[in-house]
């Protein structure tokens, strides 16, 4: 895409997602053409959507079409995809003979879809399988961010309707595509949340004084500014390098930045942000959900620690 | 030349020549040591042409984009060829000179420093003026011919081995803060120049006091605008905390790996390696833009506060890491291995001070990057 179209787009993502959530978001972003931008420059739109709703907390099934996208599966308004359950990333199913155990979660959408994807685990490799939405056990999850509408997918075995052998990157390239758009979500989630305490700091008089004037306040801001800038770094890093390794870390450090704005914003922005009236709570209650989908930071992070303790080298990552 | 290109020759000529440019000194080396080796170093590859590469033709380079500079750093340092600190100084201060000298004098002077035949240092702080900058006191007053400078530095790195200063002094009123500051560059063996090394915490002589007794500096010695010294010094210092702080997020990452070969079994937790290396990571990624946006051409300004929060906090990280895991090397190993550790653990700890304090930055990223206004 060049720079006029892509501005264009923007603007379209912009209005879409201030002003529709959920399966109005989805029938928005259809009429823009999101899934042939997709396919087209993900690099620049992937970022831009999922920042747009993370900010504006706003849902939609984007993320099915991101990992399908990775799958080489054309995605469809009839096709979704089952993720791994929260804190975790390996594939959602196993293959048990000629049946398929599947155990993850879903985006609200899911259920919308004649039939998702699953990547199962076999013996040696994984297989990319299509299971009929409807052979599936789907709970909505209320959980801490019911607005989120997230299903849990638990079925205990369902006869697969087709089953293709995944090439062995294939799941590792789905997650790692998956894990940059989660990523991006969280930064998006975060940057609102600093801008409110920002905004809120501004406003706030006490002791005669707005509150931004105190270096307490100000260094809280500005540590969480510089979790953001660094989530941001990461992300715009793992999409020049493509491997699975810098998404996993892009992925963990919008977790690490996203919490840093959790708890410095939620003290900046004080009794208001305590409130169910500030739009604040909604921002804590979906980047905690975020950050568990397709890895945790603090999961993500260990199994980095162990990988490397297990070498004793660390990867020659990143180059200028 | 390419980053690519450069990469593939630079990297063939360390192998080929890795003998001659292998330090002379055994052990851990004092800071002369340390100093001989740098210099040697600069020497080989400013003669070969490596050291020239990313800077102005005018100046003896050979032009080239700034990340040329980026990667030599990187290269030497993961080679274990030069100490990132001392190295940095040639980062720091020759753009200023390229930036402020009158271009003569820059033609002249700055191959001496990039052939690693002259060593410069950069007087900034004082005993009055740590993280308050712009209150500096050292006097400069205007003669027929020039400057008379009266005063004190001090934290002044390497100054017992330079040959010049980049220094900032006061030529207006007491109180005028940035607007009456004037930067020179001095030659450091003029009359009037005392230099009283201080032995800093991690054993090593690195810092100086440095006292001006009405010491004479010629008028074509003034960099940029009379008056205008406080613009010289924000240029400056996002300089300090661009090609250097890649250079010093590739001695972290050089150190880290060290410590996972040498760390004892059990000694180190799997989360806290993997929080570590996140930020030493996420230092490289932010850094790794920085460079290139250096490269585009780009004005480098308060956003590189982000930058060296980030390398304080990974610095510090790291060598924690290090001294929890390597205690007793750091407590009580009287080797060349344990010394190095030992001075890198206690040197880490002014990570947070020097150039630019943990609170100055943050202070100017709430202010400069949050529009959060004054604080105050």
């Amino acid at each position: 895409m060049d720079r006029e179209e892509l501005e264009l787009f923007g603007k379209g993502l912009r209005h879409a997602t201030a002003n529709h959530t959920g399966e109005a978001l989805d029938a928005a972003l259809a009429e823009l053409g999101w899934r042939d931008a997709l396919a087209a420059d993900p690099r620049a739109v992937v970022p831009l959507l999922f920042e747009l709703q993370g900010a504006a907390n706003a849902t939609s099934s984007a993320l099915d079409d991101v990992v399908l996208a990775a799958l080489d599966t054309a995605p469809t308004t009839a096709v979704g995809v089952v993720l791994p359950s929260l804190g975790r990333w390996d594939a959602p199913g196993r293959v048990e003979g000629e049946e398929l155990a599947v155990s993850g979660v879903g985006s609200a959408g899911l259920r919308r879809r004649a039939a998702a994807v699953v990547v199962a685990r076999t013996g040696d490799g994984h297989v990319a399988a299509i299971v009929e939405t409807r052979r599936l056990v789907l709970r909505e999850v209320g959980g801490i961010d019911p607005a989120f509408g997230m299903v849990e997918v638990a079925a205990g075995r369902v006869r697969r309707r087709e089953r293709a052998p995944a090439p062995s990157t294939a799941w590792p390239d789905a997650l790692a595509a998956g894990q940059l758009a989660v990523g991006h979500e969280l930064l998006g989630a975060a940057r609102q949340m600093l801008w409110l305490a920002c905004d809120h700091a501004r406003e706030r008089i006490q002791f005669g004084r707005p509150i931004a004037s105190f270096q307490a306040v100000r260094h809280r801001l500005a540590d969480t500014r510089v979790a953001v800038d660094a989530a941001e770094a990461a992300l715009a890093a793992a999409w020049d390098d493509g491997s699975p390794l810098t998404a996993a870390l892009a992925k963990a450090l919008a977790g690490r930045g996203a919490g840093a704005a959790r708890r410095h914003c939620q003290q900046v922005l004080a009794g208001i942000g305590f409130t169910s009236e500030h739009p604040f709570h909604r921002y804590v209650r979906r980047t905690l959900v975020l950050d568990g989908l397709l890895g945790d930071a603090r999961s993500l992070t260990r199994r980095l620690g162990d990988d490397l303790l297990g070498g004793r080298r660390l990867p020659a990552i990143l180059p200028l | 030349m390419e980053l690519d290109a450069f990469r593939t020759s630079l990297d063939g000529w360390l192998d080929e020549h890795a003998a001659a440019l292998a330090p002379g000194h055994a052990g851990a080396g004092t800071l002369d040591d340390h100093m001989a080796q740098l210099a040697k170093v600069k020497r080989l590859a400013y003669d070969a042409g490596w050291m020239r590469w990313g800077w102005p033709e005018r100046v003896g380079g050979l032009g080239g984009s700034t990340l040329l500079r980026a990667y030599l750093a990187e290269a030497l340092t993961l080679r274990d060829l030069v100490d990132p600190g001392l190295y940095s100084m040639t980062e720091v201060l020759a753009p200023t000179i390229i930036d402020y000298a009158p271009p003569g004098l820059a033609a002249a002077m700055v191959p001496r420093l990039l052939r690693g035949d002259e060593t410069w240092c950069q007087g900034f702080s004082e005993p009055g003026t740590g993280s308050n900058l712009a209150a500096l006191s050292c006097r400069a007053t205007r003669t027929a011919d020039g400057w008379r400078v009266s005063g004190q530095k001090i934290w002044t790195s390497l100054a017992q081995y330079a040959q010049r200063c980049v220094l900032l002094t006061r030529t207006g009123p007491t109180a005028s803060d940035h607007r009456g500051i004037t930067a020179l560059f001095v030659d450091m063996a003029s009359p009037g120049i005392t230099v009283r090394p201080i032995v800093a915490m991690h054993g090593r002589e690195e810092f100086c006091e440095v006292f001006f007794d009405d010491v004479a500096v010629p008028l074509d010695r003034t960099l940029g605008e009379v008056g205008q010294g406080w613009s010289v010094a924000m240029d400056l210092l996002p300089v300090e905390r661009s090609t250097a702080l890649w250079q010093r997020g590739a001695f972290l990452h050089r150190r880290l790996e060290q410590l996972l070969a040498a760390a004892p079994p059990g000694t180190l937790a799997p989360d806290e390696v993997g929080e570590v290396f996140g930020q030493v990571y996420a230092l490289r990624a932010r850094s790794r833009a920085t460079q290139h946006r250096l490269a585009a051409g780009q004005r480098l300004g308060p956003e590189t506060s982000v930058d060296k929060i980030l390398l304080a906090t990974a610095e510090q990280a790291v060598f924690d890491l290090v001294a929890a895991a390597l205690g007793d090397a750091i407590l009580a190993g009287d080797d060349a291995g344990s010394e190095r550790w030992r001075a890198e653990f206690l040197y880490s700890r002014a990570a947070t001070i020097y150039g630019g304090s943990a609170e100055v930055q943050r202070n100017i990223v709430a202010r400069r990057l949050l529009d959060l206004g004054a604080d105050r």
